[in-house]
């Protein structure tokens, strides 16, 4: 009788687990109180912004990390526009993803920011190379320069020591699935308006990148020298260049409809 | 006794006719029956004081003073007899090889011999003329029994009994006698064999010999593959296996190509003389003809072990299916299907997704401007893919016109259609119409909110527990406890009642998820999902269950689908004989049914062999083309069936079947008894054992065929009606003395 009690909460519990996953949204502790959640943030839809929460190089590690750098205003922002150029079924409010739970095989598409200072040990690691294995898709955003590279690149090869990381050729469907992007230029941080430099640290160059599968299929998309994140948060900031809104709409819409398609 | 009693066999009863020859009317005989019950009806109503019993009385009474009656008509029985020495009787022996079966003893054959040389032929020489004939392949007549050795290698039955019924028509054969033990190699007496027989009113009578079934034998029945099969798909073989002195004991199904064993299983067999049906999954491999020999493993003991074997011809098609898949809106099902196909050599999707309300985007198309414009609006255009899948995308997407192309694609073309589950699909996207409706094979709500993002555990039906498309792993049981650890959908969708003729193979608690249906051609499934990609994400990246259902799913949706040349023939295996009739149906690009068209045959028989053969075209049936051939040599046939019109191609198929020699008799060993009774039965014959056989040649003089004179045989004098007379009049004094009334 015992046992069957136990079995009983435990199968309550997966339950539970699996459908908290599945629907909800849960404002993380770091969540700023003062956002407003949107009334349709808990719909059930076939994509949500999900939102990777890592462990960071600082001390502050798991909270409060460099993940929740533009959170949640730049996610909202984005999702609005994803909505409004495309056909995605995307729910209103993100979802953040906690890579030390198996919460990320939910979510096929992720996204990480300030990649520069994330900090994966190896149960990470792991987790992120078997979810990409079975085909989730990683996007990687505003991180700069040469440290920040290597930063980020010490945990990428904890999850794959010996892939590639190549440039993307222009002719990739991921410039083309929706729109074709073979222009692309440099998309500044907030930073640009006070500082008027379109880079930061010594990123100069913009560089989009990607790990490729053995299919020849993007599984990890690294936008390098650029802030799309704050693109999509400052979009509706009338000091915000539209071109540079536009453009980091317009590649992230590409990278969540190829994600759905490859 | 029967005899005694009524003085003539039994036989004659059965063939005669019973007549009466006082030539008073019978309505008369009726009347007086009548007049004289109600006489003695009103005496015994006012005589007696028994009472109820009264009845009784009555009823003995009026059966007494009607069989008075009755005599008085002076009752007879007319019956056609063969007229003595003026008629032949045909003694035919079954020769095959599986007469030299010994049991007890004996071989069938020398038991046959001991019948006929035993008395049975003196005693037909005695009253008719006799011709013995021997008959295997052929029938051959024989001046006597020595030749018959069991040495050929085929029993024909009904073949020979046909020659015989042609040489009826100019000798005077009154009946027929079948030694054998019912093996038939073409597979049966078909009805032509029996109706001729009974034209010419000739008596089969059958003397049955062998046991019924083996002591302890294992025997494959029958092995069913389809004929055609895609590269690397996985057919599934369906194999009949029946055992005797072999209950619940463990052997192995083996499926080899060339001594390449393809799969294996082991099975446990199931009671004696019960038909067992096992499946093997076996991976076609590439393109060609396959000669697939399908062995159940001998057991210890076993009295016959050449019925263990099997072989079928499989046709692997070359060609790559290419299946157009269109989604409304972007989805992780649509991005997981792609992959699960994308290693797949033998398929090829195709896929339109609406990326936003004015854009769409292809892929794996063959050119930049295929499917330019969307959905294809000619039926050229649509009926160049094999099979369609329909996702997430409002029925109101396709125009009219579009739509009713969807149902030719389905009912003249023979492709097959997936409809899946979706926030634009089914109830939610307007599929509760025609044509979709016609379409789906189950019934749609008449509501909206029936698409639910909320996790669905697949269970499979018994149905689906057989189907190749359910199938991950091998073995059945395994296959079970392997969908029970499959992680949910991540959604499903409300589906009604499947439709009459719908194969649910699947169900999501007691609603169906995975229904199958067969329509017009073609076969259209509906899976009331958009979330089977959770199977790809929750499971280890090494896990291919996703990908094998996919693969076989769709392999089933387009594995039918025909081009526009098909061919067939009636009997892929012939068995022991050569004559093999080739048939293609012939349509265009659109098609529609062609009956101009100039068909040819190429012919690669064993050894290289080449031969070509027109197909006429069949009158009776638009379309359709056949002609008939002789397979020489046993061995592997392939036929290239090639349709032309004008000069220009309009398609080619390809056909295999081969010829078997000396492998029939092998199977179905035990006695047939159930054929030799029918044939009796149906031509007026009787089936004997061995040891009846001493009335035979009395009771066989009774047929209507050969040279016969008509009889009329007195009946009242039959000692049972002065039997039955009497003891009318015994029970009633008999009852009134119980009751005190004598």
């Amino acid at each position: 009788m015992r046992k069957l009690g136990w079995a009983l909460l435990a199968v309550f519990l997966l339950g539970g687990a699996l459908s908290a996953w599945q629907v909800g949204f849960r404002p993380p502790d770091e969540y700023d109180d003062d956002a407003p959640i949107p009334p349709d943030a808990n719909e059930k839809t076939e994509w949500a912004f999900a939102r990777l929460k890592y462990p960071s190089i600082w001390r502050r590690r798991w909270r409060g990390g460099s993940w929740t750098t533009d959170y949640p205003r730049a996610d909202r922002q984005f999702v609005q526009g994803v909505r409004r150029l495309s056909r995605v079924h995307a729910c209103s409010a993100e979802r953040v993803i906690d890579l030390s739970t198996d919460e990320i095989f939910y979510w096929p598409w992720v996204y990480a920011v300030e990649v520069g200072q994330w900090d994966l040990g190896e149960a990470e690691a792991a987790r992120l190379r078997e979810y990409l294995l079975r085909g989730g898709f990683l996007m990687v955003d505003d991180f700069h320069g040469t440290y920040e590279w290597q930063t980020f690149m010490a945990s990428m090869r904890r999850v794959f020591p010996d892939r590639p990381v190549v440039d993307i050729d222009d002719k990739d469907p991921i410039f083309h699935v929706i729109y074709d992007l073979d222009e692309r230029f440099q998309v500044p941080g907030v930073q640009y308006l006070y500082s008027g430099r379109l880079y930061e640290r010594d990123g100069i160059e913009p560089k989009w990148r990607g790990i490729y599968d053995d299919k020849g299929r993007i599984m990890v998309a690294i936008c390098h020298n650029m802030d799309l994140g704050d693109a999509w948060e400052w979009a509706d900031d009338p000091r915000y260049p539209e071109r540079f809104a536009s453009l980091a709409y317009r590649i992230g819409v590409n990278y969540i409809v190829y994600a759905m398609t490859h | 006794m029967f005899e005694f009693l009524f003085k003539y066999p039994a036989t004659v009863f059965a063939k005669g006719n019973l007549v009466l020859l006082s030539g008073w009317p019978v309505w008369i005989l009726g009347a007086a029956v009548a007049a004289l019950a109600a006489v003695l009806g009103w005496q015994v109503w006012r005589n007696s004081t028994l009472g109820a019993r009264r009845v009784a009385v009555w009823l003995l009474e009026t059966a007494f003073a009607a069989l008075l009656l009755l005599l008085l008509w002076h009752p007879a029985i007319s019956i056609a007899s063969l007229k003595p020495q003026e008629n032949i009787v045909a003694v035919l022996v079954d020769d095959s090889r599986s007469m030299g079966i010994r049991e007890d003893g004996k071989t069938r054959i020398e038991q046959a011999l001991a019948t006929l040389n035993g008395g049975l032929l003196s005693d037909l020489k005695q009253k008719f003329q006799v011709r013995i004939y021997r008959f295997g392949a052929d029938l051959e007549r024989v001046d006597n029994t020595e030749s018959l050795t069991a040495a050929q290698p085929a029993s024909h039955l009904a073949a020979s009994l046909r020659q015989m019924a042609a040489e009826a028509s100019s000798l005077p054969i009154g009946a027929a006698i079948v030694l054998s033990d019912g093996a038939e190699n073409s597979g049966g007496i078909e009805l032509d064999t029996i109706s001729q027989l009974k034209r010419r009113r000739l008596p089969v009578h059958t003397i049955g010999y062998g046991r019924e079934h083996p002591a302890r034998d294992v025997e494959i029945q029958d092995a069913v593959l389809p004929e055609r099969a895609l590269a690397n798909s996985n057919v599934v073989a369906v194999v009949t296996l029946r055992q005797y002195g072999y209950d619940r004991q463990k052997t192995r199904l083996v499926a080899r190509d060339g001594g390449k064993t393809l799969a294996s299983r082991e099975i446990t067999l199931k009671g004696a003389g019960v038909d067992q049906t096992e499946t093997l999954m076996i991976e076609a491999g590439a393109a060609g003809a396959r000669s697939i020999e399908i062995t159940v493993e001998s057991l210890p003991d076993e009295e016959n072990v050449r019925n263990n074997k099997l072989t079928r011809v499989v046709n692997v098609s070359a060609q790559k299916p290419r299946i157009l898949y269109v989604e409304g809106e972007p989805r992780w099902e649509m991005k997981f299907i792609r992959r699960a196909l994308e290693e797949d050599t033998a398929l090829r999707l195709v896929s339109i997704l609406r990326t936003t309300e004015n854009k769409i985007y292809r892929q794996g198309i063959d050119h930049p401007s295929e499917l330019e414009k969307g959905f294809p609006s000619k039926a050229e255009e649509l009926f160049a893919f094999h099979g369609l899948i329909f996702g997430s995308v409002d029925a109101n997407y396709f125009t009219p016109g579009q739509q009713e192309l969807i149902r030719d694609f389905v009912d003249r073309r023979g492709g097959g259609v997936l409809f899946l589950g979706g926030r634009a699909a089914l109830a939610e996207g307007g599929y509760s119409r025609p044509p979709f409706s016609d379409l789906l094979p189950v019934t749609l709500p008449d509501r909206k909110g029936t698409f639910h993002r909320d996790p669905a555990v697949l269970e499979m039906t018994p149905m689906g527990r057989e189907s190749v498309i359910l199938r991950l792993v091998e073995d059945p049981e395994a296959n079970v406890e392997r969908w029970k650890k499959m992680p949910p959908l991540a959604d499903y969708q409300e589906v009604g009642e499947p439709k009459p003729g719908a194969i649910t193979l699947a169900v999501r608690g007691r609603h169906p998820l995975l229904v199958t249906q067969n329509y017009g051609r073609g076969r259209t499934a509906v899976f009331a999902t958009g979330g089977s990609w959770r199977w790809r994400m929750l499971q280890d990246h090494k896990d291919r269950t996703h990908e094998i259902f996919w693969r076989q799913f769709l392999r089933w949706l387009v594995a039918g689908t025909p081009g526009t040349v098909t061919s067939s023939t009636p009997k892929p295996v012939l068995y022991d004989e050569g004559a093999v009739t080739l048939a293609a149906e012939v349509r265009d690009k659109s098609f529609h049914l062609v009956s101009d068209a100039r068909v040819e045959a190429r012919i690669i028989g064993p050894g290289g062999a080449t031969a070509t053969v027109e197909l006429t075209p069949n009158p009776q049936e638009q379309g359709a083309y056949t002609a008939a051939w002789s397979a020489d040599e046993p061995g592997s046939y392939l036929a290239e069936i090639i349709a032309t019109r004008g000069g220009e191609e309009l398609g080619r198929d390809v056909v295999t079947f081969s010829r078997e020699d000396s492998v029939a008799e092998n199977f179905r060993t035990g006695q047939n008894r159930e054929l030799l009774t029918r044939l009796s039965a149906e031509t007026g014959g009787r089936y004997y054992r061995p040891n009846e056989v001493a009335k035979l040649a009395e009771e066989i003089q009774y047929s209507e065929a050969g040279i016969t004179v008509r009889e009329t045989r007195d009946l009242w004098d039959m000692p049972a009606v002065f039997l039955l007379a009497l003891m009318l009049r015994a029970a009633e004094w008999l009852l009134r003395r119980k009751w005190g009334a004598v």
